[in-house]
């Protein structure tokens, strides 16, 4: 019947960003989504869970106070019940930061767990920084890119992606797993699991709650947008849209 | 000043990341230390390009994971107090990474794609990519070390010189590691290098089965050029090899031509695309955000297209 610990994060719909005056981004227009890999790392709770025959998961987030739309997303995802950590200030944290003060608060608030399962990344940041951070700072063994896992007698077993292959790894329980998008399908949440999401036991913990001081320690010192934009000329699917096309590829003196 | 280390898993990624050290050294006035694994570069090929003292890590037995050389890997940095440290940013890589930067306390700046060091302020500074390819952080670090990852052929390998000197010294064996490995499977490499590639014909969801991507092939061998794919069909369906994956976390490809089949055009995947000279694209949707992401490109069926164009090629 294991406990596990699902970390996720709210985050910027990447699709919405547009590119403002003098190459600032423009969030006027953004929508937020859970991460994307964070999904992937909910199911895989929720799925452990099921095939212990019990336990429960309980969602771990970190940010700003409009998150808390985010933490009814994740609950209505399967989860049993949630812990969000919330202050204005928690909005554009780095790796580091998140790690201490998720590491702090499972400290403080999960006295016995026995699985933390995060995404592969962040899909704003991408850093691929917080899981094995967090495995450090809470003193638990760490194994990273997880296409594969189970757990049984108080262990687990994962297959961990590498450049040259897949490495078995075994490994005694707590621990954390960071997962690959391919370890499940996540589930598409109906309409009576949000209306369940709503009834979930949410914790809440306020930045003054935490003895921390979770300094930054590195400097982000601009962040721009980026052009990938081109042309974009459309060209229909018949002949003569076809000639167009096979004659722009030999302009472009890529092919003869 | 404090010196620059790099921590490298095979001899590729030894030379790629002293060629990033050598860059900074002579800015930081600091010395150069390689720190490999065992059966990775010799000593000798590191003093050659640039290191000025060699740590060679201790041989693993086969259960024991790379990872297992953290405890010695923090010992050492404790002692040196580098001021940067470098990694490749492969799967262990990274994952080390993070942990050692856990435990010294220190900033990581993860997938880092440009990096130099600022004599006036005496700062580390770094960009890296956000928000899936949509924009460009730009960080700073005063604070020392810095940990640094970089994506496998970022920076140009160090060359050899004649003549060069260096110290080595072997590191003691790590105490046994809670993760053990029970097993390894070997997966399949592609074939062909796309990082490289002249043309790459790219293959994405559009695609109903594995099967369909001889039409991909045919089309890639009439431009001679190279298949590639979208990280749904390498890391997701496993049609394909995972180094074909173009994208932020795939590979970062610059060919004169860069044809996208059925590929939506989601940033993630457009970002391994910057570098192409000619990017264009089948859809089915004229909406796809691959369009406005492309020079130009063909709305419809690519089933039926890209036969068509195969075909007005050949005339
Ligand atoms: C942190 C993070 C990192 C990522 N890294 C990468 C990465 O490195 N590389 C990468 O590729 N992705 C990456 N992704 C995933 C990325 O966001 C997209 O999900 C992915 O690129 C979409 O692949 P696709 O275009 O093949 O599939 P889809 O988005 O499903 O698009 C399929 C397209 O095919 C078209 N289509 C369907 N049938 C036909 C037909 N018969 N003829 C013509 N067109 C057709 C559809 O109109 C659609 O536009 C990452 C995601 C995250 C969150
Ligand atoms: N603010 C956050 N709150 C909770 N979990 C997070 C947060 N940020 C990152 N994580 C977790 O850490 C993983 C890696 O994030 P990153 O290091 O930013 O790529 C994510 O996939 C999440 O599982």
């Amino acid at each position: 019947m294991p406990v596990v610990i699902a970390c996720f994060k709210w985050v910027v719909d990447e699709a919405y960003i547009r590119r403002g005056a003098g190459g600032a981004l423009d969030f006027s227009s953004v929508d937020y989504k859970i991460g994307e890999y964070d999904r992937n790392a909910i199911e895989e709770a929720v799925r452990l869970r099921d095939a212990g025959g019990g336990g429960s998961v309980i969602g771990v987030t970190v940010g700003a106070p409009e998150s808390a739309k985010g933490v009814k997303d994740a609950l209505s995802r399967g989860m049993d019940r949630a812990i969000f950590v919330s202050d204005a200030s928690f909005r554009d944290l780095e790796p580091s930061q998140t790690a201490a003060i998720l590491a702090e608060v499972i400290r403080t608030h999960i006295p016995q767990y026995d699985l933390v399962a995060c995404g592969e990344g962040s899909s704003d940041l991408y850093a691929q920084q917080v899981g094995p951070r967090l495995a450090e700072l809470l003193g638990i063994p760490c194994v990273c890119f997880v296409q594969k896992l189970s757990l049984e007698g108080g262990r687990l077993r994962a297959e961990r992606r590498v450049e040259d292959g897949v490495e078995v790894v075994e490994a005694p329980l707590p621990a954390l797993v960071t997962v690959l998008p391919d370890i499940n399908t996540p589930r598409i949440p109906g309409v009576k699991d949000t209306l369940m999401a709503g009834k979930k036991p949410v914790t809440t913990v306020k930045r003054e709650e935490l003895t921390g001081t979770f300094g930054g320690v590195l400097k982000t010192a601009a962040m721009t947008a980026s052009s990938l934009e081109r042309t974009g000329e459309k060209l229909a699917a018949d002949a003569a849209g076809i000639a167009r096309f096979v004659d722009s590829l030999r302009k472009s003196g890529v092919i003869r | 000043m404090a010196g620059i280390w790099i921590i490298a898993e095979t001899r590729e990624q030894a030379f790629e990341l002293l060629g990033a050290g050598r860059s900074l050294a002579p800015g930081m006035g600091a010395a150069l230390t390689a720190v490999v694994a065992a059966g990775s570069a010799s000593p000798e090929e590191c003093i050659a390009r640039g290191a000025d003292e060699v740590l060679l890590l201790a041989e693993l037995s086969p259960g024991e994971p790379y990872g297992a050389h953290l405890p010695v890997l923090e010992q050492e940095a404790r002692a040196a107090s580098p001021g940067v440290i470098l990694f490749s940013a492969a799967a262990r890589g990274k994952e080390l990474a993070a942990r050692l930067a856990a435990r010294l306390g220190a900033g990581l700046c993860s997938a880092c794609t440009a990096l130099s060091f600022d004599k006036g302020s005496g700062s580390v500074l770094m960009e890296r990519i956000a928000y899936g390819g949509a924009a460009i952080q730009k960080l700073t670090s005063s604070a020392a070390p810095v940990v640094v990852t970089v994506p496998p052929r970022s920076f140009a390998p160090a060359e050899a010189a004649d003549g060069r000197q260096g110290r080595t010294r072997e590191l003691p064996a790590p105490p046994p590691s809670a993760v053990k490995i029970v097993d390894r499977k070997p997966r399949e490499k592609a074939a062909k290098d796309i990082a490289e590639a002249r043309v790459i014909v790219c293959a994405g969801r559009g695609f109903d089965k594995k099967e369909d991507l001889a039409l991909a092939r045919e089309l890639a061998d009439a431009l001679g050029g190279e298949l590639g794919a979208t990280r749904p069909l390498t890391e997701e369906l496993h049609w394909l090899p995972e180094d074909l994956c173009i994208g932020l976390s795939g590979v970062q490809v610059k060919p004169e031509l860069y044809v996208g089949l059925g590929v939506s055009g989601q940033v993630q995947h457009m970002t391994g695309v910057r570098g192409a000279r000619v990017v264009c694209a089948v859809n089915k949707d004229e909406n796809a955000p691959i369009f406005a992401l492309s020079d130009f490109g063909i709305v419809g069926n690519l089933y039926e297209v890209v036969p068509k164009i195969i075909e007005a090629m050949r005339k």
